[in-house]
């Protein structure tokens, strides 16, 4: 008896360790069926958005690297990354993250805060943009949207009744908003900080506050973004104004990118140079391969190719949405939402640049620009929206 | 499901997307519909016109050669080193940069950092750099990595091997390779060839893209010109017409031309002070740049460094026109010999001066030559005689001979810039020109003339009579070296018959040999020639004197002739039998051996001779003594050993058959003495005086047979210490020419 006893004695905390790691890793894990639109669309965009990362970069990679390869080898290695990593956090409870949703914040402030401490990654630029730990480097406000999305997404959930008043609703989510708009706008990352506002902002729309504050805030930002610039408080960006109005007024300088970029995309025409065909990419566009990619995708594939991809992130941001309406709950609804908007807004604002529809301000295209680490974070996203959409199909 | 979105989160969640889908995406569509659609041709043909390189493949230029093809001026390729500021991605870059490319290119760093900094996308940053360079670029390019940023592009540059030489014919080639003087800019049409195409893609470097489209119109590489020039009778002319223009100071530039009087082939033809072709725009006269620097920050500055400029590029021996004077009176002479008006037996008086209509001619010789053969008056320069020649022949007569002889008309040389002769201004048409008139250009005054005019008339009346145009160019060849044109004898016409040329010939032998050409003696040759002092009748100054001689050689068959002009000198005798004459006869003693005429010394001349020193080092004395005796020269010896350990002069050093072989026998010191000036000595008085001084002379440009010769000047200067035994030559020339 004694000698059982003693046994199961023993065995018990094994048992219980045992127990506790199992429930754990079952509470972690999110069974069900992923949304398969959603996956394919993250896919074909994923593949349409390599295939012309290569035929953009490769001049642009063998001039300056010396290998054609330089760019796709290594896109293609963090995007087979980034496709596993989104198909883990696609079995990962998204409620726990819940957990970490200020710690998160609080950790990107600090982020933005040190990168503004250190000196400029590149002499003679003043963008304090970029943090570097061991070999990666990336942007803490990358971090900083996705922290805005779940902890607003977070707050939002639990106090859906107090969105209304003003002191919460606008007052203490404006705060929050605030204090990381601020940090990166003084990055002097313009464009950054319009995104991480919008997805705050819409955030707090669909969480409920008022209407009359919605249409004040909108007043009040189209007020104040010209009084900034009229002001020009908005230093930098005044040249940016001006190549933006007239770029042939400065075509060798700071015009160059714009009329490259445009002289890209009217050579397309309606069906394009086809695959490859670009001319514009033979080291006229700067950095085809980044901010400017959507340019050389246009001279390539045509109007009829650059319409194809609009659409694509159209019926991203659809299924996005749809998903959201679908989710189970308040936060799921909220996380896919936010994290679907974060790379429509992201997207139309690339375009917008490289067409010259608004000032040049910086901003990469989701699953096309070259950049590992944010394109991992990317499809970590997007592990989340399927995550929340196996969570859908559960209660199905 | 309770806890999903409600209805007014869906609402408003699908507001947002409808701003995002509609608003964002809708504008950026209608953007592209503009873009792409509306105004896409135009994009279209923009983008083409900077893709599309319509770049000229700028053909290699033909090169200049002398008549024995020694290359006088080629082209090679070239780089332009050029940077893309906006490309630079860290400071340290752009330190790396700005430090290599001045030290390489010897650039200013600060500027070159300044260019760095730009916001553009091509900064030139230094053109035409040489092959070394463009290596050392290169290199530099692939140490830093810095491929995308720096950047090569291939030109051609010019060169001038020989730098100065003949650079007033030669001219020079502005940026662009086109001729902007001198034959560069006359052949230019030829030289240039023909500019290819390369219809291609480019890249925003200006690299070929990888199409087919490329369309290739070879570009084909300019013709070169054979000069008749030659490399060495050209660079004997302008040593020792630099030599004479610094010596007499020459202050309005010396010219000299050396023709072959039969085909009109110019040997050499040079200005001094003249310019580098391969820096035609630096001043190269020291003179002038001294005096331009004084003018340093004043308003004149510009208008002077233009005006020097421009004064170095001018061609004198073609440009400029003066008053011939006394070289002239070969034309009179010949004139008044053809038309039978004076022969050999007439003889001429001159008192000192002559009257014509009123007007009394002074002789440079106040006192008068006394009474003279016609060779005589040439010998003499007698100015009273040539007048009276002058006016047996009349006005109508001498202008016949005037305009038969060319000067009334360019001669039509391939060189840019000859100045054309004016009836009226430059010279008396023949309905206007008055006795008086006729009496001073009897003898050379009161018209202009260019110094190519006078040659040429000059060449007609030693060559058998016949005026030949002077030409530059012998032949035009192609890359490959097939003759694309040759330039044959141009007779233009016969002036006066072969015996009166062959009499002209003998008359100005005289006055070389006896007369006022003496220091244009060459020993062992006959030299023929006329001397010139001329008045500038134009100029402010009323001493200002033009000093010239023109001679040839040999007088039996002219094969050289060769003018000398030395304009303004400002020297205490400053005739040009003085002064002019000595450097023409420096000149032919230089070329008649090259140009394989044979010397015929008389017994005179060989005892002047030089003797080439026998080797004795390393013999025993009494061997050493008897080699050196054998040669005719004396010894001297140093030391008492047995073996000769070293001889001065070295072996082969031609020295005076007076001259002194001093031989050092044991290790001692070498026995030095002071270099005694020799200025004004006669050929005796230096023999003595370098005997006394144990030194060896080498006898320069002087004859023997001619009276009061005395030395002008030495190799080596007054006061120097050298050894003893040592070589020092000594120039000596005739004093008594007065022309």
């Amino acid at each position: 008896m004694s000698r059982t006893e003693t046994t199961q004695s023993t065995e018990k905390p094994t048992k219980k360790k045992v127990g506790l790691l199992q429930r754990l890793l079952r509470s972690l894990y999110q069974p069900g069926k992923m949304d398969m639109t959603f996956f394919g669309l993250v896919m074909l965009l994923l593949v349409v958005g390599l295939i012309c990362l290569f035929s953009s970069s490769y001049a642009y990679a063998l001039q300056n690297y010396g290998s054609s390869y330089h760019f796709i080898g290594k896109q293609i290695k963090f995007a087979v990354a980034g496709v596993v990593i989104m198909l883990i956090v696609s079995r990962v409870n998204y409620h726990f993250y819940r957990k970490f949703a200020w710690f998160i914040y609080i950790v990107s402030v600090i982020m933005l805060a040190v990168v503004l401490m250190l000196p400029p990654l590149q002499e003679g630029f003043d963008y304090k943009r970029w943090l570097v730990i061991g070999s990666f480097n990336f942007q803490p406000s990358e971090v900083a949207k996705f922290a805005i999305v779940l902890l607003f997404s977070h707050l939002i959930c639990d106090n859906m009744k107090h969105m209304k008043r003003f002191r919460f609703g606008i007052m203490a989510f404006g705060l929050l908003l605030a204090l990381v708009c601020a940090l990166v706008v003084v990055e002097t990352h313009l464009s950054a900080t319009l995104l991480i506002f919008a997805i705050g902002a819409s955030l707090m729309v669909v969480g409920g506050i008022k209407l009359r504050y919605v249409f004040g805030g909108l007043g009040a930002g189209v007020a104040l973004g010209a009084g900034a610039i009229l002001t020009g408080v908005v230093d930098y960006g005044s040249s940016r104004i001006q190549s933006w109005l007239d770029p042939w007024s400065d075509p060798t300088g700071a015009g160059w990118q714009t009329i490259q970029s445009l002289l890209a995309i009217g050579s397309g025409g309606v069906f394009g140079a086809g695959l490859g065909g670009s001319k514009q990419k033979y080291l006229w566009v700067p950095e085809p391969h980044n901010d400017f990619i959507f340019a050389i995708v246009c001279e390539e594939l045509g109007f009829v190719g650059a319409l194809a991809i609009i659409v694509l992130f159209g019926l991203l941001i659809w299924r996005g949405f749809t998903l959201a309406t679908r989710a189970k709950d308040k936060f799921g609804a909220l996380m896919t939402f936010g994290l679907t908007i974060q790379v429509g807004i992201q997207a139309a604002l690339n375009i917008m640049v490289v067409t010259n529809t608004i000032p040049n301000t910086g901003i990469s295209l989701p699953f096309f620009s070259y950049g590992g680490t944010a394109l991992i974070m990317l499809m970590a996203q997007m592990g989340i929206i399927l995550a929340i959409s196996r969570d859908n199909n559960m209660s199905k | 499901m309770a806890d999903g979105s409600n209805k007014s989160m869906i609402i408003r969640m699908f507001a947002i997307i409808c701003v995002i889908v509609l608003l964002f995406f809708g504008a950026a569509s209608v953007n592209l519909v503009k873009i792409m659609i509306i105004d896409g041709e135009e994009y279209k043909t923009k983008a083409a016109a900077q893709q599309l390189s319509d770049t000229t493949l700028s053909a290699k230029r033909g090169d200049i050669f002398d008549r024995n093809n020694e290359v006088l001026a080629t082209s090679a390729t070239a780089w332009t080193v050029y940077i893309t500021p906006q490309d630079i991605k860290t400071e340290e870059e752009r330190k790396t940069i700005a430090s290599g490319l001045s030290e390489i290119l010897e650039l200013d760093y600060e500027t070159v950092l300044k260019q760095t900094q730009k916001k553009t996308y091509y900064e030139k940053i230094k053109s035409r750099i040489e092959k070394t360079t463009a290596d050392k670029v290169r290199a530099f390019i692939s140490e830093h990595k810095l491929g995308s940023i720096v950047g090569l592009d291939e030109t051609t540059k010019r060169y001038y091997p020989n730098n100065s030489l003949a650079s007033t014919v030669l001219g020079f080639v502005g940026t662009d390779n086109q001729g902007l003087s001198g034959l560069e800019s006359y052949y230019d049409e030829n030289l240039s060839g023909t500019d290819g195409r390369v219809r291609a893609a480019k890249n925003a470097r200006g690299a070929d893209m990888p199409f087919s489209y490329e369309k290739i119109v070879e570009a084909q590489t300019g013709n070169s010109l054979v000069l008749t020039i030659d490399k060495y009778i050209q660079y004997v002319a302008e040593k020792y017409l630099e030599k004479a223009v610094e010596e007499n100071n020459v202050t309005n530039r010396g010219c000299v031309i050396a023709m072959d009087p039969n085909t009109g082939g110019i040997l050499a033809m040079a200005t001094k002070p003249d310019f580098d072709p391969n820096t035609p725009f630096s001043i190269t006269d020291e003179k002038t740049l001294a005096a331009l620097e004084e003018l340093k920050d004043t308003e004149e500055y510009n208008d002077a460094f233009n005006k020097a400029q421009k004064e170095q590029w001018r061609n004198k021996a073609i440009s400029d026109t003066y008053e011939p004077g006394s070289v002239f009176k070969v034309v009179t002479g010949s004139a008044a010999l053809e038309e039978g008006v004076v022969f050999l037996t007439n003889s001429f008086s001159c008192p000192g001066y002559i009257v014509i209509a009123g007007t009394r001619y002074h002789c440079h010789k106040h006192a008068g030559h006394g009474t003279q053969s016609l060779g005589g008056a040439f010998a003499n320069s007698c100015n009273p005689a040539f007048i009276q020649i002058g006016q047996t022949l009349g006005v109508k007569s001498f202008f016949k001979y005037f305009q038969s002889y060319g000067l009334t008309e360019k001669t039509g040389i391939d060189l840019p810039g000859e100045t054309a002769p004016i009836a009226g201004v430059t010279y008396h048409d023949g309905s206007t020109m008055t006795n008086i008139d006729l009496a001073s250009e009897s003898f050379g005054q009161g018209f202009n003339v260019t110094p190519i005019q006078l040659i040429t008339a000059i060449s007609a009346a030693v060559n058998g009579g016949y005026l030949v145009q002077p030409h530059v160019v012998s032949k035009i060849v192609d890359v490959d070296n097939n003759t694309v044109k040759n330039y044959e004898t141009k007779q233009k016409r016969q002036v006066i018959s072969t015996e009166t040329s062959e009499l002209i010939c003998q008359l100005l032998e005289s006055v070389v040999s006896q007369g006022s050409g003496k220091n244009a003696y060459v020993p062992g040759y006959s030299v023929g020639g006329k001397t010139g002092t001329s008045q500038k009748l134009s100029s402010e100054d009323e001493t200002a004197r033009i000093a010239s001689f023109c001679g040839f050689a040999p007088t039996d068959n002219p094969q050289i002739v060769v003018l000398v002009v030395l304009d303004e000198p400002h020297a205490p005798v400053i005739y040009g039998g003085t002064i002019a004459a000595p450097v023409a006869g420096s000149i032919l003693s230089d070329v008649l051996p090259y140009m394989g005429v044979e010397p015929a010394y008389n017994e005179e001349e060989m005892s002047s001779l030089s003797v080439s020193t026998p080797d004795v080092t390393g013999k025993s004395l009494e061997q050493a003594k008897k080699a050196i005796t054998d040669a005719g020269l004396t010894v001297r010896v140093v030391g008492n050993g047995d073996t000769v350990e070293r001889q001065v002069p070295s072996v082969g050093q031609p020295i005076s058959k007076q001259g002194t072989v001093v031989l050092y026998t044991g290790a001692d010191q070498a026995v030095m003495v002071e270099v005694p000036d020799f200025a004004g000595l006669t050929v005796s008085q230096a023999n003595s005086l370098a005997a006394e001084y144990k030194l060896n002379i080498k006898f320069s440009g002087y004859s023997l047979s001619a009276s009061n010769v005395v030395a002008y000047s030495q190799s080596i200067s007054v006061g120097e210490s050298v050894e003893i035994g040592s070589v020092i030559t000594v120039s000596f020339r005739s004093s008594d020419s007065s022309d």
